[in-house]
């Protein structure tokens, strides 16, 4: 996959995470003094247990019992209902920086350069707008809480155990050595073969979701055994990741088990030891005894959410990288003062060295109609972006009223010139919704806004199949609602362009998926709308050269011929040629 | 471990989601077996930790005897070593087990896919059949993965009570019977749970389709404006994921408390009784221990059990998507006894009257698009229909004869990801014709000026559905993989509505060129394309009205002249 957004490193993403951790204070605070005391209240009935199996064993009443059994059964009750409340809060504060790190992402992705969005295309923003957000979701409402807790309760578990005798200190730090080594070596490989491993199961989603989506070429080609081993293929790079990351937990986990076995083992000894020598209580050696046992639930956790953090933390890099883009406009603060068009001396290359336009001079007259024609490849396209003020060029420049167009800020340069291409998209929501994106639709005058719109839709021919939904404009379309046609769905980027209403407005292939006869149609009445205004439309089909005022013949980015249909086609170029070769019969304009 | 992927993943009983989920389970064989006794034997070993430290302290401590000490400490790391040894084989064999339940799952829905074919997407949504691949096969795989553990919990279970049991009928009764009653306790607890997630999964399902929308239309948003109207929208929705994590967030905090409490109640019982034992001189101080070790660890069991249940639960709603596609069956059924193939290949769709005449270029032109679409379908067989091939019909030929002999290329044509080679020659011959037949259709379609912007030439990666190509770069790699796959009839729909007018004109020379004597049918309405067609067939509500050749029908029917100078003869003379 093409990566063109950059990814942000690993100083970028602690100082993320340290400013989220700092954004609500409070919430973190009470967060953790709760998860605390309900830490605390856990720690009292292996303690008192000691100290019961002491008294049993020197001999004791059944009111001390019931009493310390009592003391036992309060403590329980108060810490569940300070754990209730403990996991309420961090949940709470989960749901509150989760929903602020998304919407920060969807922020700053609506924040790309325009040139960046146009070159990168959607792909790897779309994995990490669902991957990415989905792994850190989990981090976050998981990893991090559970992580809390699990720190917490281990701490003061190993403040109890060092008020039980310091002497436990001992068998305590013989198993830090196993743990600390054995996780050092798992960490250092498990995120690396768990992010194969993932990525594996998005390869076996994308070729399952080839074969089905594209069923039909499938039976049409007899592409059965190819799918078939394309699967098996996968599914065989799926195993090798799986059996990976099965061997880094064929090492470690045993190594902590025996990590966690080992001091348990060492206490009793110890203590034992120390009891003979009478150096410490019974009570103090079972205390101890159970609190290491009851240590290693919190450390098991500890560590295990340490790669999901990893895996978080990757993800958080890849969504911060969005906001690392920079600006490929430099604001100048200059105003146009006409509206005319001229590029001159235009070089441009997507890949250095590369050049696609050779230096092309064209002057737009405001109002004229202008086709691009010319071989695929040939840098129409690039040059429809240029003039649009997606891209600068990287050697001449491209003016509106003497003001390079990226010198424009955004909001300013969208009001003067607009660009549509073949790529359409319709987005979840009312027609009302897909159309309005460019303009402020006033709540208060309803029917107004409605002839605006109702207006667009006339101007694209697309007024007749919107009026006859029952819905009329608040049809639900896109995803999850009524399906349109490729048609269709260029009637509305066209409608959107006419309700944005700039003087000038680049067309690249923008009806080229309207059934051809339809589609001349809909440049007529769309030229109607458009008066006055300069139109540049990058065709495919020769009507559109034929209709417009100028045409020019694009070929291995330069302009070959400019002029009128009838100029060129009397001037016996390119254009002439394929004209002719078009009507065939001689039925000539 | 044995190998995965299977090279055969058997024959599924699709006839229900449990079924499927039997079938899933028997097809793991001896692995299961194995799995189920290293589970034991985990499950077990931990559970005996607690009567050894009992053991420790009454023998070793108490007394003061260090033998004693030594044997029951060097027994315990005895425990500890065989509970860590059974536990990394059992999750071995667990892994390997979820595994093959995931893989097989599948291997077996991509199959079926494939073998539906066109029929799949008339049948069901084909995001339904993409997310068995996304979610459902874990869910099938934890069904497997879950067993050795689930058994294992139910033997330490009543390992636990027999040793209770024996020490004292009530603590054992209290166990038998109080841990089962606790389970039961949380489970009113669970369902309006569930139902809170469900509710909150949804959300984040729609909001995730909302930021994916946004994602996709993102050129349309930054040329034209509107991201502060979707970032509103965003937030807005954003927000609404939040409130229902909360409200997720006020059960689940007090499941997590009753975890806590209900097994507490428990221990706090079992050490009462066990003092009180203890102070009588019925049981030592050091079963005492042992006592609260039991009671602390039979959490584990209670856990597994849940989850045991949650996981089988999960799974059926899993298999029962996996059985609905696995079902389907074929638009076709295949002619019990197929005629032999014809040798002629001329092709004849007698309810629209369209001949295609062996070995010549027939283009189908029509006023209504979708109508020479139909009969494009039932030309290929996609739909029914009175189609001979040869004068044999197809309903008589194995469906795999006429794929060979009949390709229909038309707009609904995908490209697939992969080495740019390979998915130009679909049917792959030996390598010198390969290069030969490539450079040929790539010539052919005019595709070479696709080719030189890649980076790597043929060698070059397709992305998914060809989406970093334009749709005209698309179109002509279309156009020159069903060239290179050579049928004996090739259909082909609106094979350049996407290239511009200069590539459309070599496209129609070059291409009776790569054709000749090959049948070879093209719906188009462009004049560049039809002026190179042998024959053209004029089709006019569903019926060919005419035939000749382009200039012929140019000068003999009006409709026909209407249709393809896109209406312009009134004003282009």
């Amino acid at each position: 996959m093409r990566q063109i957004l950059p990814v942000a490193d690993g100083a970028d993403v602690r100082r993320y995470a340290r400013r989220m951790a700092r954004r609500y204070p409070r919430d973190l605070l009470v967060s953790l003094g709760l998860h605390a005391l309900a830490a605390i209240s856990g720690l009292v009935a292996p303690w008192l247990i000691g100290d019961l199996v002491q008294d049993v064993d020197q001999g004791t009443t059944t009111a001390h019992i019931d009493t310390v059994v009592f003391v036992i059964g309060a403590f329980l009750l108060a810490q569940t209902l300070l754990t209730r409340w403990a996991r309420y809060q961090s949940f709470k504060l989960g749901e509150k920086v989760l929903a602020d790190l998304r919407e920060d992402f969807v922020e700053n992705a609506l924040e790309l350069p325009v040139g960046t969005v146009e070159r990168a295309g959607t792909g790897d923003l779309l994995t990490r707008t669902s991957r990415d957000v989905e792994a850190l979701g989990w981090s976050v409402r998981f990893a991090v809480p559970e992580t809390i807790i699990a720190a917490v309760t281990a701490v003061f578990t190993v403040v109890a155990v060092l008020l039980v005798g310091l002497w436990v200190l001992v068998p305590l730090l013989l198993g830090v050595p196993v743990l600390w080594l054995g996780t050092r070596w798992y960490l250092a490989r498990a995120k690396d073969g768990y992010l194969r491993e993932n990525a594996s199961y998005a390869e076996i989603n994308a070729t399952l979701a080839e074969t089905v989506e594209g069923a039909r070429t499938v039976e049409a080609l007899q592409l059965g055994g190819r799918r078939r081993r394309r699967m098996d293929n996968d599914l065989r790079e799926s195993y090798l990741a799986e059996r990976y990351t099965l061997y880094l937990r064929t090492v470690w986990f045993p190594i902590v088990e025996v990590g966690y076995l080992v001091p348990t083992v060492a206490t009793l000894l110890f203590g034992g030891w120390l009891y003979s020598q009478g150096h410490t209580s019974l009570g103090a050696v079972t205390a101890a005894t159970l609190y290491v046992q009851q240590l290693v639930d919190p450390i098991d956790r500890l560590i295990s959410w340490l790669d999901e953090f990893q895996v978080g933390g990757a993800s958080l890099a890849r969504l911060l990288g969005v906001a690392q883009v920079p600006d490929d406009r430099a604001v100048s603060g200059r105003q146009p003062e006409a509206d005319d068009i001229r590029a001159d001396e235009v070089r441009f290359s997507y890949l250095e060295g590369r050049d696609v336009l050779h230096g092309v001079d064209l002057e737009l007259r405001p109002g004229e109609r202008l086709a691009m024609v010319g071989p695929s490849g040939a840098g129409k396209s690039t040059l429809g972006r240029l003039l649009a003020g997606i891209h600068p060029p990287r050697t001449g420049s491209v003016t509106v009223g003497g003001v390079g167009l990226t010198e424009l800020p955004l909001d300013d340069l969208r009001g003067r010139v607009a660009l549509v291409t073949q790529e359409h998209h319709v987005f979840a929501g009312t027609l009302r919704d897909n159309l309005a994106l460019a303009v402020e639709i006033d709540g208060d005058e309803h029917d107004a806004s409605d002839e605006r719109l109702r207006a667009a839709l006339e101007a694209v021919d697309a007024w007749e199949w919107v009026a006859a939904l029952s819905d009329g404009l608040d049809t639900v379309v896109g995803s999850g609602g009524l399906r349109l046609t490729d048609a269709q769905a260029q009637q509305l980027a066209l409608a959107r362009l006419v309700l944005a209403d700039p003087h000038t407005l680049v067309l690249d292939e923008a009806t080229s998926l309207i059934d051809p006869r339809a589609a001349r149609h809909l440049e007529r009445s769309l030229g109607a709308v458009l008066s006055g205004r300069t139109v540049v439309a990058i065709a495919h089909r020769l009507h559109t050269a034929h209709d417009a005022d100028r045409v020019a013949v694009v070929e291995d980015g330069v302009i070959s011929e400019i002029g009128s249909h009838h100029e060129l086609v009397e001037s016996d170029g390119s254009y002439a040629a394929l004209w002719e070769s078009w009507h065939g019969d001689g039925v000539r304009a | 471990m044995k190998s995965l992927p299977l090279a055969d993943p058997g024959t599924p009983d699709t006839r229900s989601a449990g079924r499927y989920l039997l079938f899933v389970m028997r097809s793991q064989g001896w692995v299961l077996v194995v799995t189920i006794g290293f589970g034991i034997v985990w499950m077990v070993a931990q559970a005996l930790m607690p009567a050894i430290i009992g053991r420790a302290i009454d023998d070793g401590i108490t007394t003061g005897d260090t033998s004693q000490l030594l044997f029951w400490a060097t027994m315990l790391l005895a425990a500890g070593v065989i509970q860590a040894a059974a536990g990394i084989f059992r999750h071995r064999f667990s892994v390997t087990m979820w595994l093959d339940a995931a893989y097989r799952t599948v291997q077996l829905v991509s199959r079926k896919a494939a073998a539906l074919g066109a029929t799949l997407p008339k049948r069901v949504a084909t995001g339904e059949v993409v997310s068995v691949g996304a979610n459902d096969i874990a869910h099938v795989g934890n069904s497997v993965d879950v067993l050795g553990r689930a058994a294992g919990s139910v033997v330490a279970f009543l390992v636990v009570a027999a040793i209770l049991l024996e020490a004292s009928t009530t603590l054992g009764l209290v166990v038998l019977i109080g841990l089962p009653a606790l389970l039961i306790a949380i489970g009113p607890l669970l369902k309006p749970l569930q139902q809170r997630n469900l509710r909150a999964r949804e959300l984040q399902g729609e909001l995730n389709n909302l930021a994916g929308d946004i994602v996709a239309g993102l050129r349309v948003l930054r040329g034209i404006g509107g991201e502060e109207v979707f970032h509103r929208r965003y937030v807005r929705e954003s927000q609404r994921v939040r409130d229902a994590g909360v409200r997720v967030a006020r059960l689940q905090s007090i499941l997590d408390a009753l975890q806590i409490l209900l097994p507490g109640v428990f221990v706090v019982f079992v050490v009462w009784l066990g003092a009180r034992f203890a102070m009588q001189g019925e049981i030592s101080p050091g079963e005492l221990v042992a006592f609260y070790g039991y009671a602390v660890f039979l959490v584990m069991p209670l856990r597994t059990a849940t989850e045991f249940a949650n996981k089988m639960i999960r799974a059926r709603v899993a298999a029962s998507r996996v059985v609905a596609v696995l079902a389907l069956e074929r638009d076709f059924a295949e002619p019990e006894h197929p005629s032999p193939e014809p040798s002629n290949n001329t092709l004849i769709d007698a309810d629209s009257g369209f001949v295609a005449e062996e070995g010549q270029l027939t283009a189908l032109v029509s006023e209504q698009p979708a109508d020479t679409a139909r009969i494009a379908d039932r030309l290929g067989r996609f739909a029914p229909g009175h189609v001979t091939l040869g004068g044999v019909p197809l309903s008589e030929l194995a469906t795999d004869v006429i794929r060979r002999r009949i390709l229909v290329s038309d707009t609904a044509s995908t490209l697939f990801s992969g080495d740019l080679r390979d998915e130009l020659d679909v049917r792959r011959r030996d390598d010198r014709a390969e290069e030969l037949a490539l450079s040929r259709a790539i010539d052919a379609a005019s595709a070479d000026d696709v080719l030189v912007a890649l980076p790597d030439g043929l060698d070059s990666r397709v992305e998914e559905r060809g989406r970093t190509f334009s749709g005209g770069q698309r179109q002509r790699i279309v156009l020159a993989r069903a060239l290179v796959a050579d049928p004996d009839v090739l259909v082909m729909v609106e094979p350049t509505s996407a290239v511009d007018a200069h590539t459309e004109a070599r496209i129609a020379e070059r291409l009776r060129e790569a054709r000749s004597g090959r049948t070879t049918v093209v719906v188009t309405a462009s004049p560049l394309v039809l002026d190179r067609a042998d024959q053209v067939a004029f089709v006019a509500h569903g019926q060919v009205a005419a035939v000749g050749t382009h200039r012929e029908l140019l000068a003999a029917v009006p409709a026909y002249r209407q249709t393809v100078t896109r209406g312009e003869g009134e004003d282009a003379t």
